[in-house]
């Protein structure tokens, strides 16, 4: 492990570690474009430069492996000039933007002249003019003139997708990124190209615009999108809601997991969050298509499901249930005493599944539904709904109409109940079809945790509030077992997590605590 | 007079063909060098002081030790006949005139560094010298001189100066755009194809064979004490008789350009460029230096491709400065950010000095730019570019402050010159 | 999209392959393989580079990258000759401007721009080497030397 001197801090780092990443680790920030921790070596921006003992000129801190007895430099005079020189060098041709760019706020261009700039420009001639506003796909937009061409967007499609659909043309000050003329940006992951992008020369198309950065806050989630479980931030908007059309989540972003998702974030992750400000969600309890306060919804839906037969009663609860929701309905269905209790519901096409993050089930607690044992048989649930052996069903979350089964059978399944009572966030023909129909929030809106499919538990924070009168499913669920004479002792999600680590063996020992920040795998 | 060796053979109009190169000794010191060892043949060299005669000087039998002895893979030896620096013509003579002379000085150098496969890069404009030397190689392999220990590609560049900078042409001959590749490792170590690789100019390795025949005493004692033999001068611009000189390296500046015909125009030296256009410019009164790599070296600029450029009186140095800067803007492969975007700006503000828009501040703009960036680039064109930035300014300063306003360095737009491409 | 077909004959086809496996790494045909293209289809049109990158299992993005970095490669069509005079340093000194003037007139064409007839195409080029001769041009494979008005006249005359 070789021992080396930065800054007079001595550290001990791993062998191949590079410079940046062994200053990083000492706290010390090197700043830098081109490199990035998931891609290969560019060494084109020259911004990384330290001073090393016995090397005559300043030297790229990205390409320098650590080496024993090595003495680095971060804060010489010739290091700072150094920086300065080439932050001029970036922003010569560099377009003045910031006003109408997205990347204000969170552009490395900025960020950096801040601190290691403060020079007074000198550049008087015509600068170079390139393509802006160029779409790339359906989510990326592209401003050529913007670009510091440190190559990041061409190694990801490189490196990381194999598409190579980027490349940068041309030379000298005419160099321009861009796609083969004709084609698009076609993988299912060109929204990282933005992420990494220090600058805006490649922006996010849906949030082009919308609200300006620092109004944003964040939280830490994790992606609903599949069963992968990706890490990400949640990106809110709640100081400016006259700005980004009223949407209240604003962006989702990847957050680093080595074990999950690395740096990245699928498109469909990435983009799926419509849902949660879409004007379909449910906001107020809803009997016979009256709204109804939660109390008189709660007392309905127990004395639906307490008067029949305890087989007559049917749950399908949903794989997109966190684990807490998911330990209340085995509670609910334990109290109830029936055993028609399911979950997997087959969607009309399958998923499709890659080597990269995307998992062909597009749940994010599948894993969890199957520990916690509600795999039941869904379609023998609808067909006894049909013959009216189950004459009250509680749907979370799904919405039937969408799955591979015929419509027809749905029809007459949903069609022949006494109860249908729907649990969920968005309303769908399910829903229209319900004689209740509970609002729940959305997972941005509340904590909890997903089992991913390789059985890593995470959790995921609040980033916004509630809409209307939504609940969680587990404080929905947990009020009808009050009702039903169960003590409701559970004020939060956590409780019920509690409640199945004790009680499921393989969530045995996880604390909220335990899970941190990077999550925990299944016994 | 200095003993012909590269060009003895030039003027005989079948001199690239192999009976030619036979009857004159040809390959006679490939068969002496494959009764050598190989670490042999490299001492030699070493010995002889050869330097890298493309444009760096390098010590060519150290580049050539640097190959890793326990390497097990192949080894590539890569000629850069990528001529390409301003005011250098002699690696084209050398192809079309005596293309034998470099597979020769091929063979022992493959020899010497374990190489069974080689490469020939020649620039995409060089037709008539790739015709020739491809005739070479083909009556070479014909005659069993290759094919039996040593292959030779011979691959064709496609129009880019940067394809001369020695990983700019390997990542080229890769199939790749000719972007140097950022060092370590070096080509040595880890080069074309990933594997050791020695990049050598045509000149480098014409020199060879004679250092093989006749020794490297002899060669070191043709020239000064760091650096052996004679080398091709390539002789323009404002002197009598342009043309190859090949001299000892030991000549001095002054001596060369007598040997030129003496300087043409009004007759009076301005200044003279000794390497290629990279090299910083010398003055009227600085040429009485020897030409070898560390006499020009503590002269304060460099002995490069020996492209030497006379300029006379009447040579305007801003107009040089703009054509000069012109093509490195053009040149620059776009890669790191110091020379791709200065290149550029620093056109522009010579080609608005000329239009009468520029201002005092721009010429200590342009050198404080130059100084700022050189030594911070992935490769030696950069710091090739600042050599005319930053010696025509400061050795010809009152020719461009004749032209620049006595501004005030005032903040406001100055007039944007055409950007001219 | 492209819609012009653009394919190797059997022959060049087993050209460009031979060309492959001279190198360690088949990729390193690409320069070549692209002036067989354009000694075949006259430029380097996008079609082009599409089918020259399904011969190299490369993206058609990294092949454009290439044809577009070298001078050499024509991405339009070009004219049945190609006039390239040299505007660098030693050339310069001789009065490469005025040469270059003098061509602009005769042929009526600006540089980077072909003749009506598709004879020629002009081009006002980097350092072609060849100093000693100043000031010089390269016509199609040919360099012409010691140029004057009056010769240049009767290279141009010459270009059918």
């Amino acid at each position: 492990m070789p021992k080396l001197t930065i800054d007079g801090k001595e550290i001990e780092v791993a062998p191949g570690t590079n410079l940046i990443e062994a200053a990083r680790q000492l706290g010390i920030e090197i700043p830098h474009y081109c490199y990035h921790p998931g891609l290969s070596i560019a060494g084109q921006c020259r911004l990384c430069m330290v001073d090393i003992e016995k090397a005559p000129r300043p030297t790229i801190a990205c390409n320098t492996q650590a080496a024993d007895g090595m003495v680095v430099a971060t804060q010489t005079e010739r290091v700072k000039e150094t920086q300065r020189s080439i932050m001029e060098f970036h922003l010569i041709n560099h377009p003045l933007d910031c006003p109408v760019c997205d990347q204000a706020g969170e552009c490395w261009l900025q960020i950096y002249y801040m601190k290691y700039g403060l020079y007074d420009p000198r550049m008087v001639d015509e600068k170079v003019h390139k393509p802006k506003a160029v779409p790339l796909g359906p989510h990326v937009m592209l401003d050529a003139e913007r670009c510091i061409l440190c190559s990041r967007c061409v190694r990801f499609c490189d490196e990381i997708t194999g598409t190579g659909e980027l490349g940068i043309f041309h030379r000298g000050d005419q160099s321009e990124i861009g796609l083969f003329p004709g084609r698009d940006l076609e993988n299912k992951y060109s929204g990282n190209v933005v992420d990494i992008c220090p600058v805006g020369a490649l922006t996010d198309r849906d949030f082009r615009f919308q609200v300006r950065v620092w109004y944003l806050d964040t939280a830490k989630s994790i992606c609903p999108g599949c069963a992968r479980g990706c890490n990400i931030d949640v990106h809110v908007n709640r100081r400016r809601p006259h700005h980004a059309g009223g949407k209240r989540v604003a962006r989702l972003k990847p957050r680093f997991n080595a074990e999950v998702n690395k740096w990245w974030l699928c498109d469909e992750g990435r983009y799926g969050y419509g849902f949660v400000d879409d004007a379909s969600r449910v906001t107020t309890p809803v009997w016979r298509s009256e709204p109804v306060p939660w109390d008189t919804a709660i007392a309905e839906v127990t004395r639906a499901l307490g008067r029949h037969a305890p087989d007559a009663v049917g749950v399908v609860a949903s794989p997109k249930m966190p684990n807490e929701d998911l330990m209340a309905v085995r509670r609910l269905a334990e109290a109830l005493g029936t055993r028609q209790v399911g979950f997997k519901v087959p969607p009309r096409t399958p998923g499709d599944q890659d080597d990269l993050l995307i998992r062909a089930d597009k749940n994010p607690n599948t894993r969890a539904a199957e520990l916690i044992g509600l795999d039941g048989d869904v379609a023998g649930i609808l067909t006894a709904a049909r013959s009216g052996r189950i004459k009250a069903l509680w749907v979370f979350g799904h919405d039937l109409f969408d799955s591979a089964w015929l419509e027809s059978d749905v029809t007459l399944a949903l069609g022949a109940l006494e109860t249908l009572i729907f649990t969920g966030t968005n309303a769908g023909r399910t829903s229209a079809l319900a004689h209740l129909v509970l609002p729940a929030t959305a997972w941005v809106e509340r904590d909890g945790t997903f089992t991913n499919w390789e059985g890593r538990v995470q959790r995921f924070r609040p980033a916004v509030e509630p809409l209307g009168e939504a609940l969680p499913e587990w404080d929905i669920v947990g009020r009808v077992l009050g009702m039903l004479g169960h003590a409701a002792s559970a004020t939060r999600a956590e409780h019920w997590f509690v409640d199945l680590a004790a009680n499921v063996e393989a969530f045995r020992g996880m604390t909220y605590q335990s899970i941190g920040e990077t999550g925990r795998m299944t016994q | 007079m200095t003993e012909k060796i590269l060009t003895r053979n030039f003027d005989r109009a079948d001199a690239h063909t192999l009976g030619a190169y036979r009857e004159t000794g040809g390959y006679t010191g490939w068969e002496k060098a494959r009764t050598m060892e190989p670490a042999g043949i490299t001492e030699e060299v070493k010995k002889a002081n050869l330097r890298g005669l493309g444009g760096a000087g390098f010590p060519t039998g150290m580049k050539w030790s640097f190959v890793p002895k326990n390497h097990t893979g192949p080894v590539y030896l890569v000629i850069n006949a990528d001529e390409g620096e301003p005011g250098t013509f002699k690696d084209r003579y050398l192809l079309e005139r005596d293309p034998h002379a470099l597979i020769d000085g091929m063979l022992i150098a493959a020899r010497a560094v374990r190489c069974e496969k080689a490469f020939v890069y020649i620039r995409g404009e060089y037709v008539e010298p790739y015709r020739r030397f491809a005739a070479a190689v083909k009556e070479a392999y014909e005659a069993g001189l290759l094919g039996d220990g040593l292959d030779i590609v011979v691959h064709r560049g496609a129009g880019a100066y940067i394809c001369g900078e020695e990983t700019g042409l390997i990542s080229s001959l890769e199939g790749k755009k000719g972007w140097p590749k950022v060092k370590p490792p070096f080509p040595a170590i880890k080069g074309a194809f990933g594997m050791p690789t020695i990049v050598n100019n045509v000149e480098t390795i014409a020199h060879v064979p004679h250092i093989v025949n006749r020794g490297a005493a002899w060669f070191a004692g043709l020239g000064t004490k760091t650096m052996g033999g004679t080398r091709i001068y390539s002789v323009s611009g404002r002197v009598k008789r342009p043309g190859i000189y090949e001299e000892s390296v030991g000549i001095t500046l002054r001596q060369l350009i007598d040997r030129a015909g003496g300087v043409s125009g009004n007759g009076r030296l301005k200044g003279v460029v000794p390497g290629g256009s990279s090299a910083p410019i010398l003055r009227a009164d600085e040429i009485d230096v020897t030409m070898d790599v560390d006499g020009l070296r503590n002269a304060g600029t460099m002995a490069g491709s020996a492209g030497v450029i006379v300029m006379d009186e009447t040579v305007s140095i801003p107009e040089a400065l703009m054509v000069v800067a012109r093509f490195y803007a053009h040149e620059s492969c776009g890669q790191c950010t110091p020379c791709r975007e200065s290149t550029g700006w620093i056109y522009k503000m010579s080609e608005r000095i000329l239009s009468g828009h520029g201002r005092k501040e721009d010429l200590d703009t342009i050198l404080d730019v130059a100084k700022r960036g050189a030594g911070t680039t992935i490769c030696a064109f950069y710091d090739g570019a600042v050599g005319p930035y930053i010696s025509y300014i400061e050795k010809f300063r009152d020719e461009f402050e004749a032209l620049v306003t006595d501004g005030a360095g005032t903040r406001a737009r100055a007039t944007p010159a055409p950007v001219a491409r | 999209m492209t819609t012009v077909r653009m394919e190797f004959s059997a022959e060049q086809l087993a050209e460009v392959r031979r060309l492959q496996g001279l190198y360690p790494d088949p990729r390193g045909a690409l320069l070549p393989v692209l002036h067989m293209a354009q000694d075949a289809f006259g430029h380097i049109p996008l079609a082009a580079e599409e089918y020259v990158a399904g011969l190299f299992g490369l993206s058609p993005a990294h092949v454009h990258e290439v044809v577009t970095f070298y001078t050499l490669y024509f991405q339009q069509p070009k004219g049945r000759h190609v006039v390239a005079i040299c505007h660098n340093i030693s050339c310069y000194l001789a009065g490469a401007p005025r040469i270059l003037e003098h061509v602009k007139q005769r042929l009526g064409v600006d540089v980077d721009e072909t003749t009506d007839d598709g004879r020629v195409t002009l081009q006002s080029v980097e350092c072609l080497c060849a100093c000693e001769h100043a000031p010089m041009m390269q016509v199609d494979d040919r360099y012409e030397f010691d140029l004057n008005p009056e010769k240049v006249d009767r290279i141009l005359a010459r270009l059918r």
